[in-house]
Parts: structure tokens; C-alpha cells; sequence
């Protein structure tokens, strides 16, 4: 899975948001490294939800401009759970051998 | 006008690159978000927020909803189009039109491949496989017979990039026969038929539009 895809379910895996509310979050949770543009992120929409990962939620009307927000689908929810969990179990390997290595990672 | 006015008219104007169906559906949505995103007083899309959302638009007319395997080999096909068309550049400045009219041919084919085969059109498929066979041969045949006297005597530059582009084709072409690939124009192929018998039984039904007399004859 791109860093990008984990990124957009990991910002919907506690509730559905509309396209800037996903900005601002995959901003924040990847420390502001990762920013998405709009057409990066609605190409990356389309495939997960032509994937079945992710649904539209609802729609509203803002100022007069349209929001849709996006949420995970049962599928989304596992195929997040299984990426965490591999990412997880690599993490641990790397820090546990740095450990072993002469104790870099504290 | 005002900056706001401005900005988003240039926005939907680089909207135009999109497929129509997606832009219909998700255009209001995405120029919501990229006006929340401008700047106050910012007028132009700038040349980052352009190029994104001018290659997402490209991006999703070659191939809107094929899988991993498909995409792999369409980006592949457009990384092929990509010698040909600076070969195509160059013989455009020394003026040799027997190499103009070549790499106009296949700088076309690859694009052509790229769109037909992230659609999912079997014929596409089928076709590269065939073009990379021939290729294939014509390559063989080329350093075998020529022997390695008329290796030299094409340039290394031109011979490399000859292989390189054989490579492509052949890594593209195998791309589109993995298992996951074979599906997608299963389920492409069949749609198609759907979709044709549908407009058919369309046409039937209503005897005055065009086309049933057509649809009659089939």
C-alpha cells in the first residue's frame, strides 16, 4: 500500500470527513510532511472507492460549496488493520535489532 | 472580477482536463477544496497545483478504474512514448521526414496502447502481446542477420534505446496477462456487451430514433 492510500484511510478510521478536512489531517499525522493536492487526492478517492476500501458518507452544502464526506467500508477498516499490523511488526524488528545493534534506538 | 472570482475560474478551466463523468461528479466537490486551500489574494492555480491536477486529469482518462497490474503497465506504455516522441522532437529540428513520420507512428501506438488497454479492451491486449512478437523478431533479426558489423554501424546510443524500448514493451505486455490484469478485461469485455445489447433493446423499442433501424437489421 502507497504511503499516500494508508494515509488518506488512516485520516477517515475514526470518522467520515470531506476532501480539505482529509487534507489537513494526513497533514497533521504525517507531521506536515505529507500535503496532498486536490487532484492527487480525489484520483486516489476514486480507486478506493472503485476498490470498495471507502463510501460516501453523506453530503452537505457549506457557503454555498459542496462537501462530500467519505467513510471506510468494512473492507477499508480491515485492509487498514493488516497494513498497520505488517508496518507494525517491521517497526518492531528494526527497533529491536538497532537494540541488539549497541542500543541506538532508546 | 475579484481574486476569488479569478482564481476559480482558472481552476475550472484546468478541471477541463478531467473526464467528463468524473468531472461531473466530483467537480464541485474538488474545486470546494481547492478554493478552501488558495491563499487570501491568490489569484493563479500556480504551476504545482496546475501540473496536478493536469496529470490527475490525464491520468484518469488513460485508465479510470483499472487495477494495480493494468496501471502498471499503462505507466509503463507511457514511459515508452517517451522515446519515441524526443526522437520524434529531434527529427523535427534536423528536418529528416522518414524519422518524423516514424516517431510520430510510435509515439501514437504507445499512447493509443496506454488508453485502449487501461479501458480494458481486449483487442488492446492482444494487440501489444502481438506488436512486442514482432518486435521481438524484428530485433532478432536485425542483430542476426546484420551480424556484428552492422551492429556497429548503428550507434550505441540508438541500439541501447531500441532495447530499451523493446524491454518496455515486453514488461508492459506481460503486465496485462497477470491474473489480476485478465480479469479486469473479463469484466471490461463483459460490461461492453451489456452496455451494447442495452442500447440495442433500447433502440427497438422506441423505432423512431436513430440507430433502430440499424439495431433491427443485427
Amino acid at each position: 500500500m502507497q504511503e499516500a492510500t494508508f494515509l488518506i484511510l488512516t485520516a477517515l478510521a475514526d470518522g467520515s470527513q470531506h476532501g480539505y478536512g482529509i487534507i489537513t489531517d494526513v497533514q497533521q499525522i504525517s507531521g506536515g510532511r505529507v500535503r496532498l493536492r486536490a487532484g492527487t487526492l480525489y484520483t486516489a478517492l476514486d480507486r478506493l472507492r472503485a476498490d470498495g476500501l471507502i463510501g460516501v458518507d453523506r453530503e452537505e452544502v457549506v457557503d454555498g460549496r459542496l462537501r462530500r464526506y467519505y467513510r471506510l467500508t468494512p473492507a477499508g477498516t480491515g485492509r487498514l488493520a493488516a497494513e498497520a499490523a505488517r508496518l507494525q511488526a517491521h517497526a518492531a524488528a528494526a527497533l529491536a535489532r538497532l537494540n541488539l545493534a549497541g542500543g541506538m534506538a532508546t | 472580477m475579484t481574486d476569488q472570482e479569478h482564481l476559480e475560474r482558472a481552476y475550472r478551466r484546468r478541471l477541463a482536463w478531467y473526464p467528463r463523468a468524473f468531472r461531473d461528479e466530483h467537480g464541485p466537490e474538488i474545486l470546494a477544496v481547492l478554493m478552501a486551500g488558495a491563499r487570501d489574494g491568490q489569484r493563479r492555480p500556480g504551476l504545482a497545483g496546475s501540473a496536478d491536477l493536469i496529470r490527475s486529469g490525464l491520468w484518469l482518462r488513460l485508465c479510470p478504474r483499472a487495477p494495480r497490474s493494468v496501471r502498471a503497465a499503462v505507466r509503463l506504455m507511457c514511459a515508452g512514448a517517451v522515446i519515441p516522441a524526443v526522437s520524434l522532437i529531434l527529427s523535427l529540428v534536423t528536418l529528416a521526414t522518414a524519422r518524423i513520420v516514424g516517431g510520430l507512428v510510435v509515439t501514437a501506438l504507445w499512447l493509443w496502447m496506454a488508453r485502449a488497454n487501461g479501458q480494458g479492451r481486449n483487442g488492446a491486449r492482444i494487440f501489444s502481446v502481438v506488436l512486442s512478437g514482432v518486435v521481438t523478431l524484428a530485433l532478432a533479426i536485425e542483430l542476426g542477420l546484420g551480424g556484428p558489423g552492422h551492429v556497429a554501424g548503428m550507434t550505441v546510443p540508438s541500439l541501447a534505446l531500441s532495447v530499451l524500448n523493446w524491454l518496455i514493451g515486453l514488461a508492459a505486455a506481460g503486465l496485462l496477462w497477470l491474473p489480476a490484469s485478465a480479469a479486469f478485461f473479463k469484466q471490461q469485455d463483459l460490461a461492453q456487451a451489456q452496455a451494447q445489447h442495452q442500447a440495442q433493446m433500447a433502440a427497438r423499442a422506441r423505432p423512431d430514433r436513430p440507430g433502430a433501424r440499424w439495431a433491427r437489421q443485427v
